[in-house]
């Protein structure tokens, strides 16, 4: 259960990392900058 | 001219690696303050101590795991009463918590067993309730310096039980909502092999069996808007017990109310532990505003002052359940009161079966907690 979940938490941290490179937008590069601390806490098993 | 066409065309990028470096900066920094909750907090047991023993003693599926906690065991040179007395249930209660801490830290045994579990729901002590702004840790000041004591969740760690179901029926067949699979007190009796919390819950369960403890006290508090606060809430074999120990509570001028464990609420340790074991089962309440829906900001200060002017006006227009002045309800009258109540309960066993006595060497002193503070029965810090 943990592999799946360690792998979908892993899918959409990688999806956000390539949204933040791509997207042109200041504040929707910052959202996505938030967002991203707490997939990484996920992805980590820290929080 | 080119670099300034540079930079206009890869702006966005320029700024997705600098966001991107400050993301792994917050991440490490949160990171690290989360996992400094996985660090244990330290006890100094007094010289009264027997030995210290491994709920994986009792079922052996938690060793090596979070759920595994230590066991205090006060032992007497003769038998007597075997008493159990569980705090951190719910970490986010610390009165339960610290009044256990102070009872292994003071007591000496001369005649019975006293096993004292700190730390009940160990994982609890990892985390934080998320969106409550709650502590992460509060202080108590002692003769030798400041102590430190870990403010979890009511909870066991997501990371060491995960997922939770919508719907959660536990062991004892109560439909409960899915995050309640996490809660100690909802576990009861609990499975040797089962998810974490349940088996923690079997572990207690085999320690109350294995070690034929008379009398189990499960050391709590609640919301002042809540009914069932500043209580005994008892299973019926332990009705005389409770009755008895609550008058004499009131002759020292603790008013105490008596609630009986409802049969059809199972899962709890009042329901659960006197309906599979031989023990007497109590539960004990203390009003704890850090734990209540009508505080202001969350802080170290109220859990350890329990002073906050929410409370006073909810006091001035009725709508608490404990009387509530400028002073607060602070830690030091928390723990004095499940002190007392402890005492009170063991000695009512006592005078109920005098050839299953309990004789105290020592036991902390409970008027220097009301006057000096917590401190003040806590040994200072080990440098």
């Amino acid at each position: 259960m943990t592999l799946f979940y360690h792998g979908i938490v892993l899918f959409l941290t990688i999806n956000l990392i390539w949204y933040l490179f791509r997207e042109k937008k200041f504040w929707a590069q910052v959202s996505t900058a938030i967002v991203l601390v707490i997939f990484l806490l996920r992805l980590f098993l820290i929080k | 001219m080119h670099a300034r066409v540079f930079i206009k065309v890869q702006r966005h990028r320029i700024l997705a690696v600098l966001l991107m470096g400050m993301v792994v900066i917050v991440t490490i920094i949160t990171g690290r303050q989360y996992l400094s909750l996985h660090e244990e907090d330290v006890f100094y047991p007094s010289k009264g101590l027997s030995t210290k023993k491994r709920l994986s003693e009792y079922n052996p599926a938690l060793r090596e795991t979070p759920g595994d906690t230590t066991v205090y065991l006060f032992q007497g040179t003769t038998d007597g009463v075997h008493i159990l007395i569980l705090g951190g249930t719910h970490p986010k209660e610390p009165a339960g918590f610290l009044t256990a801490v102070v009872l292994l830290e003071n007591i000496a045994v001369a005649k019975g067993k006293i096993f004292i579990i700190p730390q009940a729901n160990r994982s609890g002590f990892t985390h934080n309730d998320p969106f409550e702004g709650d502590p992460q840790r509060f202080h108590v000041d002692t003769s030798g310096g400041m102590r430190s004591f870990r403010f979890g969740s009511r909870l066991t760690n997501p990371v060491h039980q995960w997922p939770d179901s919508t719907l959660f029926t536990n062991t004892a067949g109560q439909k409960l909502s899915g995050a309640e699979a996490r809660n100690l007190n909802r576990n009861y009796p609990g499975k040797k092999r089962g998810h974490l919390t349940e088996m923690v819950a079997y572990g207690i369960i085999q320690l109350m069996e294995q070690e034929k403890i008379d009398l189990a006290i499960d050391l709590h508090e609640a919301a002042p808007e809540y009914p069932i606060v500043n209580a005994m809430v008892f299973h019926e074999n332990s009705a005389e017990l409770a009755a008895i120990s609550s008058l004499n509570l009131q002759l020292e001028g603790v008013n105490l109310s008596l609630e009986s464990s409802p049969p059809n609420l199972r899962g709890l340790s009042h329901r659960e532990w006197g309906d599979h074991t031989q023990a007497k089962a109590v539960l004990l309440e203390t009003a704890n505003c850090s734990h209540g829906r009508l505080k202001g900001r969350p802080s170290a200060r109220l859990v350890v002052e329990g002073k906050d002017k929410n409370y006073l006006k909810a006091a001035s227009l009725g709508r608490l359940f404990v009387s509530y002045d400028p002073d607060g309800i602070p830690l030091r009258k928390r723990v004095y009161r499940h002190l007392v109540s402890v005492k009170a309960l063991a000695l009512a066993l006592q005078e109920m079966h005098p050839e299953k006595s309990l004789v105290f060497i020592h036991y902390p002193n409970t008027s220097i907690i009301l006057e000096q503070g917590l401190g003040a029965q806590l040994r200072p810090p080990a440098k």
